[in-house]
């Protein structure tokens, strides 16, 4: 077995001693035929996720407040007939204000925190997950979920149908421009996902199945 | 660390095997037979059709997608170029973050870091995520015959990846594990899991899928995925998936196991940019993958899921003697598999002719240079050098002009055949005599007649038949140019 100074030095010194050096661009150039796409600006970044979400099979709404947010939640749980909704255990959400009248329809609701017991058993019989997102990307349709403190990341990941709500002035124009800004913060959290629509899966005969393991059925409400 | 020793010892053809699944019939003897397979061919002829349509949209939309690969070339080159470095920064960084880093010269000490692991943690249930990486070094298949007392049950959670353990099979494409086989096939698998009869229809595979595998997520105590990109600035792990189940690994058992080869370091979390870009749309033709997910050591304090331990496999495995040569492009490579897509030869042969992990032409390249010439000996002349394949690579990995080389390699080796290389050096001095070259053309006029059948010549007697057997020759025209030309001249 290799320890670490050893297998470091076979590789140092490959890489000190190698007289090859790669020099040259890539062999084949890819040149365009005509001019490139334009890049074209994101003008209505929350218009673009909607429409991006959309087009990989996710369901967007721009809601004006909290109140057209709850509502939602509450009609989508009494559509889906949901049993459990499980959520992240964050401030936000608490003050979207569901878990009463959720509880009043006969829907039980479980928080994502410390008072949680057996937390992986609720998450895999709830039916509905709710959190919120960090971000959202305008150019993919990517919600960029952060774990945390009260933000599990099996909320998101188990329950068949998931909705996430997220302020409008969350969402950032592009892929790029998300990752610069981890870079540039430095201390990169302990998880980071950019979930992008429902749980998708072509393996078999390339024909799209939907909800594979995580949701199948992504709601996305921005709210602002 | 306690080390034990393998239950059973490496015979010598085990050895051999070492880093990539060798088979005794060569490319050219599968080839022959999986060219008779129909249905294989037309599912690999529309899997291909599909994702390079795909690709060609998505990146096509990409206002800046030759700098992005211009890019994504260049960065590969300085990480490669100081991979020592990088390779210290990453270690670093993740045992800051409170992770395990283990590095690994081959399989078998991959291999028994996680048996050894898989011991402490008294685990029985590995739950993984879909890793090129773990195929190469064979880990499921040497973890279960090697360490029997441990009596694990590694279950692949990649849907496509799942139905290939089920079915004993390896993955035949990079990306789609599973575009050989119909959906009656798959059928057929699990409804001998299900113990009853499944109807052949995706949505209700998919669904009887999720239920057992969801079972497996929750039961496993290790989950183990592979590293699409590794970041040595952060320790950052990248895995780049669309059904979350390298999200559902991570995220679910208390200790996650990576296995990364040394290639798949990139120097700073701002390249993720590029390369994550390049990855999806190059792959799948997706803008992004449905799971782009970021891991940094294990959960953080606060967190009540995640992985409570993460361990980080470095793997070289044949990687490290790429370094410097004239083959280290190779290592550039970010198995997006749209140099298959491409393929003329993929396309008519289908993934597992290779005999390899890795099929295609990025196959054809990696395998002999992991594992030796002698082992993959059909394999770089496995190609029309069309250079398809050089050109659909996202980050310009010269794929033709390496396949050339290690041809080149082959004859200095004395590893070409014998009549090629007495074929070469009668083309050398005939080439080299006017006169020869007059007679050789006419000689070989009277010669077809006897061989030349359907518009072509197969097969060639004698020494000869090493070209013609997997090649079909066009026979000689009835005028040479030469005599057209002499003709032409009175003529006019």
């Amino acid at each position: 077995m290799a320890d670490r100074a050893e297998f470091m030095d076979k590789v140092r010194h490959r890489t000190r001693t190698g007289k090859y050096r790669p020099t040259h661009a890539p062999d084949v150039a890819w040149t365009r035929e005509g001019a490139p796409p334009d890049k074209e600006p994101i003008e209505d970044p929350s218009a673009r996720f909607l429409e991006e979400l959309e087009a990989v099979g996710g369901h967007g709404r721009r809601v004006k407040d909290l109140e057209e947010a709850r509502s939602y939640v509450l009609d989508l749980a009494r559509e889906r007939e949901a049993k459990l909704l499980l959520r992240w255990g964050v401030g936000e959400l608490t003050r979207l204000g569901v878990d009463g009248p959720l509880r009043k329809d006969g829907v039980e609701v479980a928080v994502w925190n410390d008072d949680l017991a057996d937390s992986k058993d609720v998450a895999s019989r709830a039916d509905i997950g709710l959190s919120t997102a960090a971000w959202a990307i305008a150019e993919t349709g990517s919600l960029v979920l952060e774990g945390g403190p009260g933000r599990g990341r099996i909320v998101t990941l188990l329950p068949p149908s998931y909705v996430a709500v997220v302020p409008v002035d969350r969402v950032l124009s592009t892929v790029p421009e998300m990752i610069r800004k981890y870079a540039e913060a430095g201390n990169v959290p302990a998880n980071i996902c950019f979930h992008t629509g429902p749980s998708r899966s072509g393996d078999i005969e390339m024909t799209l199945a939907i909800g594979v393991h995580g949701p199948g059925d992504v709601h996305v409400l921005l709210v602002g | 660390m306690t080390t034990s020793k393998p239950a059973r010892k490496h015979d010598t053809e085990d050895r051999r095997r070492e880093g990539i699944s060798s088979n005794r019939e060569g490319f050219n003897q599968r080839s022959r037979k999986a060219i008779g397979d129909r249905q294989l061919h037309d599912a690999v002829a529309l899997a291909s059709k599909n994702l390079i349509g795909g690709r060609n949209k998505v990146l096509g939309s990409l206002p800046d997608a030759p700098e992005l690969r211009e890019r994504a070339y260049r960065i590969k080159q300085e990480t490669m170029a100081n991979l020592d470095r990088y390779l210290e920064q990453m270690a670093d960084a993740v045992e800051a973050r409170g992770g395990n880093v283990f590095f690994a010269s081959d399989g078998e000490d991959a291999i028994r870091y996680v048996a050894d692991l898989a011991r402490r943690k008294g685990a029985k249930i590995i739950a993984k995520s879909k890793s090129m990486a773990t195929e190469e070094i064979e880990l499921n298949r040497r973890l279960e015959e090697d360490y029997p007392d441990l009596g694990l049950e590694i279950v692949e959670t990649d849907l496509g990846e799942w139905i290939a353990q089920l079915a004993g099979e390896t993955p035949s494409h990079i990306v789609g594990p599973i575009l050989h086989m119909n959906r009656q096939r798959v059928a057929d698998i699990l409804s001998g899991v299900a113990g009853e009869k499944l109807p052949p229809d995706v949505e209700e595979l998919t669904k009887f899928a999720r239920k057992r595998l969801r079972e497996k997520f929750l039961a496993a105590e290790i989950g183990m995925t592979g590293a699409n990109f590794g970041v040595a600035e952060t320790g950052t792990i990248c895995t780049v998936t669309n059904e979350g189940n390298a999200r559902l690994v991570t995220s679910v058992p208390p200790v996650h196991v990576v296995v990364m080869g040394i290639e798949k370091l990139i120097p700073k979390f701002d390249d993720l940019s590029t390369f994550v870009q390049l990855l999806a749309r190059s792959g799948t033709g997706q803008k992004v993958t449905v799971y782009t997910n970021f891991i940094t050591g294990p959960r953080a304090e606060g967190e009540m899921d995640g992985a409570e331990e993460m361990h980080l496999i470095l793997l070289d495995n044949g990687r490290s003697k790429l370094l410097g040569t004239e083959f280290e492009e190779a290592l550039y490579c970010i198995r997006c598999g749209a140099c298959l897509n491409v393929c003329p030869v993929y396309r008519q042969a289908g993934g597992h002719t290779y005999g390899s992990t890795y099929s295609g032409p990025i196959g054809a390249v990696i395998t002999p240079l992991l594992k030796g010439d002698k082992e993959a000996k059909d394999l770089p002349h496995a190609s029309s050098l069309c250079g398809a394949c050089s050109e659909a690579c996202p980050v310009g990995i010269p794929l033709h002009d390496l396949l050339l080389k290690l041809r080149n390699r082959q004859v200095n080796e004395g590893l070409a055949g014998k009549g090629q290389s007495v074929a070469f050096k009668g083309f050398e001095n005939t080439m080299r005599s006017p006169a020869l070259y007059k007679i050789s053309g006419k000689a070989g006029r009277v010669a077809q007649k006897v061989v030349e059948k359907d518009g072509a010549i197969r097969p060639l007697p004698g020494p000869l038949s090493g070209w013609t057997n997997t090649r079909d020759l066009p026979p000689l025209a009835p005028k040479s140019f030469r005599e057209l030309w002499k003709k032409g001249l009175k003529d006019g």
